[in-house]
């Protein structure tokens, strides 16, 4: 392996190390100098999570070479305040709330300081513009843009600096007051270590070989060449699972390792842990698997077809679940209405996309626990789950949820603490895994693409007669949590209306496709796209204003909801009167009337952008690494 | 926008407005739900909470210090929250199903409560006085309408020179039953939460390109226990919901995936966040002892029905396969004016023409 000698500058400190040339200055920073407040969220200059100063300059360190660095004037998320107070743009992260889950935080407010150097008169426009090549999944931004122009107007000292510090006065509870989050000061400082910082004495790096087929069985796998490299401390396979192999959210239908089949493209088959993750890497590639196609199932519908090929042998109708809901009697109820609308919708597969990728580190202590650090959203049933898969009492299994740099749902599925675990018993070292972002996108679960088929019953009224509602998800090689998400659907389907007459069926089936399973609303904003839909498009016919619509069948306290539960209470109309109030709604059928309409573009709303228009000079400058927004096709005019 | 004349404008961007209403139930689906939680009332007046879970990012750790810190008298920065562990930890399953306020928070109170009690019955021993004239907030303890006073840190003091280590532990549970296999009968949650959203958004019929521009987001989260905390799940769910609406899309061919990087696949940056109006409704829940409900995933249902209700009301374009992307606004702009719905009246007077 060939080496550079580097010697720079780093947070005011000169610094000299000697690495592998093919490394990036975000490897540089992490795992040589240890300075892990820089994060890698995706490795492609798309995200903004690993940004830093170079010569006074922001730069997305993943897109360049540690070599760069030689001479160099570096600038890290640890060198802002370092060892004094947070600098302003920190101090208004805090007081905003502008952290969530963390991950990108360090990076955004690489940019906020960059942003603020460059131009201290910044405008929300050029904050926005400046701040487009970070991605954030959690916050939805606000409170960040919010941070950003009150540190600009504490350093032009427009406002007071105690603002930074001062809060609204304490009443006479916590409760209901905006107490400042205790995790914010780990976060806005690069501090808080998630999984792929940790770093323990001795430790592998584990990679992982995936499968290029979506449905495939396994002929042979031969691990000879890749055991006998050198750095290679252990080469798994499902034949070295020692219990009963299998995890899922609700069925246990997936092997850790590909076991005899592949059933997507991604999915794992073999593991290395080695002493570095090159050795790791070109271990992987020595690994020889003979697959032998077999035929690929790519939608639902062809799951569902007379002889589909059978995915999971104890399923060989393709179905992971059904859930139906029975209520009154729709004939009578369609029978009964005056209009009878039918329409069908679908929503698509989306990634969760949090900013901190899948990572893990796994060892047995001294008690021969085997001890697993991941940013797992359920612990609880993963330690239930590894138990069995090892063949170990449950006292011997500890699972420890590290920081979570952002889950929805997606890190509910124990896709890679299996394999840890078990090269961790193997090596008898500590195991790291960190996922790259490609990695991530193609192993882990998304949200269920479904189609619905919607027939509504209506009275002149606007009352809801009968319902049928039939749901088709693509639920993906494995089950995860596609059971779960098809409950949830039902039972929120026809949304917050009480409906005498209905029938629904919400079924996923298995595909070849990537796996579906939990995220944020586990199949509650599918179904409630198309009821919301539906509910329009009856406004518009029955020439009714939409909020009106919704009053007349909204769910009230004594309502029997679409499992038969009464309920107690309701708040619907609580919440849209608070609604059509604060939007100043003005009433009217959604008949395209937009262009008639008087309630638009107050204060309450932002401008359209026009991209481009504010920083066209330094245009050059962002380019580097930029993401590529979806705003951004709009060119300035 | 100089090169357009104000007549050109008005026919390319079109601006329009759609609402949508929303229910979500609270903690997991169909099953009973628990979770368990350790308090400790600690040396200098601090807390030491250990439950099995820990932050994603939603703010848990605030909301579990704020509530420890209630049920005390101890101040948020003094409590101290233990990491999520299987090994060192009661079970509080897992961080998801919007549980995270309503079955961790009711336990921490709970558990944080049975700590107070303790420490209570020494210092109304100490002081000689009935248990319930004492209060104690923001790190004092006092007994009421008197001039006894002093600070937690010394009443932990001299309850532990009494021989008594104030602690609690508890358990909290929520009741939902299973499904009918059948019919689906049941009773699937205890607590319910609504919403309605109001989005306004731009058009132009040029490019296909939808904008934001203003959501109004209605929900009742019960009782609010950190209004910013509210606001960020909120504005966080939106963006979500403004992604799924007009531009994220995972996609397998024949099971091979080609979005392989944030290059292919878009996420929404600060560019494309509307200004997110925020209005925190508060139906507390009389059943649980905090009355707070939730609001973590409820905040991202009504986003892209409203957007495309929107969406329809600007251009007369009902968008029914998500996302609505601009080639897919484009090629509906295409197609006959109406939104595609078969729709039938019965009985209907001769004479009504159809919409
Ligand atoms: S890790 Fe460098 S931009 Fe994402
Ligand atoms: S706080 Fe920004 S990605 Fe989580």
């Amino acid at each position: 392996m060939s080496e550079t000698r580097i010697t720079c500058e780093v947070n005011g400190r000169k610094v000299a190390r000697t690495v592998a040339t093919h490394k990036r200055l975000l490897d540089l920073l992490r795992d040589d100098l240890n300075l892990t407040g820089t994060k890698e969220g995706c490795g492609a200059g798309e995200c903004g999570t690993c940004s830093v100063f170079v010569d006074g300059k922001l730069v997305k360190s993943c897109l360049v070479p540690a070599a760069r660095a030689e001479g160099a004037r570096i600038e890290t998320i640890e060198g802002l305040a370092g060892m004094g107070p947070l600098t302003p743009v920190q101090k208004a992260f805090h007081k905003t709330g502008a952290s969530q889950c963390g991950y990108c935080i360090p990076g955004m407010v690489m940019a906020a300081t960059n942003c603020l150097r460059l131009n201290p008169e910044a405008d929300i426009d050029e904050i926005k513009e400046r701040m487009g090549g970070n991605i954030c999944r959690c916050t939805g931004y606000t409170k960040i843009l919010e941070a950003v122009e009150i540190a600009r107007d504490v350093i032009a000292g427009r406002r007071p600096e105690g603002d930074l510090d001062t809060d609204e006065p304490l009443g006479d509870s916590f409760i209901g007051h905006n107490v400042r989050r205790i995790d914010a000061p780990a976060k806005v400082t690069g501090r808080l270590r998630y999984a792929a910082d940790m770093k323990l004495v001795d430790m592998l790096q584990m990679q992982v070989l995936r499968s290029p087929h979506p449905h495939a069985r396994i002929v042979s796998i031969d691990t000879s060449v890749a055991e006998a490299m050198e750095g290679v401390e252990c080469v798994i396979t499902a034949a070295d699972v020692p219990g009963k192999d299998g995890f899922g959210v609700f069925v246990h239908d997936q092997p850790i390792m590909a076991r005899g089949k592949v059933r997507h493209v991604g999915e794992a088959v073999a593991a290395v842990a080695a002493e570095d993750l090159l050795t790791a890497r070109r271990a992987v590639a020595a690994i020889k698997v003979e697959y032998e196609p077999l035929p690929v199932i790519g939608t639902p519908e062809d799951a569902i077809a007379p002889g589909a090929p059978v995915i999971h042998d104890y399923a060989p109708d393709n179905v992971v679940k059904h859930i139906p809901l029975r209520k009154g009697n729709p004939e009578a109820g369609f029978a009964e209405a005056d209009l009878i609308i039918e329409d069908s919708f679908s929503t698509q597969s989306v990634e969760h996309a949090y900013l901190e990728p899948e990572a893990g580190v796994a060892f047995v202590d001294h008690d021969d626990v085997v001890t697993v650090h991941s940013p797992s959203q359920n612990i609880t049933h993963h330690r239930h789950m590894l138990a069995d898969i090892l063949g170990l009492p449950i006292n011997k299994v500890r699972m420890v949820m590290s920081a979570v740099g952002g889950g929805f749902g997606g890190k509910e599925d124990m896709i890679y603490q299996g394999m840890l675990a078990l090269a961790a018993i193997r090596t008898r070292r500590p195991v790291q895994l960190n996922f790259t972002r490609e990695e991530s996108l193609i192993a882990s679960a998304k949200r269920h693409p479904s189609k619905v088929s919607y027939k509504m019953g209506l009275k002149r009224t606007g009352k809801i007669t009968a319902i049928t509602f039939d749901m088709l998800s693509d639920g993906g090689a494995y089950g995860m949590s596609s059971e779960g998400v098809m409950r949830k659907a039902a039972i929120l389907s026809c949304g917050p209306y009480e409906v005498h007459n209905l029938q629904v069926d919400t079924r996923a089936v298995y595909t070849n496709n990537t796996p579906s399973g939990a995220f944020r609303t586990f199949g509650g904003m599918q179904a409630q796209f198309a009821t919301e839909s539906m509910m329009d498009i009856a406004a518009e016919a029955l020439g009714m204003d939409p909020f009106e619509l919704r009053r007349i069948n909204m769910y009230r306290k004594g309502s029997i909801t679409h499992t038969q539960h009464r309920l107690d209470r309701a708040s619907l109309d609580m919440v849209l009167d608070a609604a059509e109030t604060a939007s100043r709604w003005e009433s009217g059928a959604p008949n395209v009337r937009g262009a008639a309409r008087s309630d638009m573009g107050g204060p309450d709303t932002r401008q359209p952008c026009t991209l481009g228009a504010r920083i066209v000079a330094e245009a050059a400058d962002l380019s580097q690494g930029d993401h590529p927004t979806k705003a951004s096709t709009e060119a300035a005019e | 926008m100089n090169a357009i004349t104000q007549t050109s404008a008005d026919t390319r961007r079109k601006r329009g407005r759609g609402m949508a209403a929303s229910w979500y139930g609270i903690a997991r689906t169909a099953t009973i739900d628990r979770a368990g939680a350790w308090a400790e009332i600690d040396d200098g007046g601090t807390i030491k909470v250990v439950t099995g879970v820990t932050e994603i990012g939603e703010g848990i750790l605030t909301v579990l210090a704020q509530v420890a810190a209630e049920e005390t008298g101890a101040r948020p920065e003094d409590v101290t929250i233990g990491d999520n562990d299987t090994a060192r930890s009661p079970e509080a399953a897992h961080a998801g199903a919007t549980r995270q306020t309503y079955m961790i928070g009711n336990s921490v109170a709970l558990a944080s409560r049975e700590a107070r009690k303790m420490l209570f019955e020494q210092i109304a021993e100490h002081w000689d006085t009935p248990e319930d004239s004492l209060r104690a907030f923001n790190g004092e303890i006092w007994v009421e309408g008197s001039n006894l006073r002093m600070t937690l840190s010394e009443a932990v003091a001299i309850c532990k020179g009494r021989g008594v280590v104030p602690v609690g532990a508890a358990s909290f549970t929520a009741h939902g039953t299973g499904l009918h296999p059948v019919d689906g009968k049941g009773s699937p949650w205890q607590t319910y939460v609504f919403g309605t959203q109001v989005a306004e958004v731009e058009v132009d019929t040029w490019t296909g390109e939808v904008q934001v521009l203003g959501i109004w987001a209605a929900h009742d989260v019960g009782r609010c226990i950190n209004p910013r905390g509210v606001e960020g799940q909120i504005e966080g769910g939106v963006v979500q919901g403004l992604g799924q609406a007009l531009m994220e899309e995972h996609i397998c061919e024949g099971g091979h995936p080609t979005t392989h990087g944030f290059a292919k696949y878009i996420l929404p940056t600060a560019l494309d966040v509307p200004q997110i109006n925020c209005i925190i409704v508060e139906d507390e829940d009389p059943t649980s002892p905090l009355r707070a409900k939730g609001i973590g995933e409820p905040a991202l249902v009504p986003t892209c029905p409203a957007i495309m209700n929107a969406i329809y009301d600007a251009i007369g374009v009902r968008m029914k396969s998500l996302p609505a992307t601009p080639e897919k606004i484009l090629a509906a702009l295409r197609m006959p004016p109406g939104g595609g719905a078969r729709i039938t009246w019965n009985n209907r007077p001769a004479g009504e023409t159809l919409t």
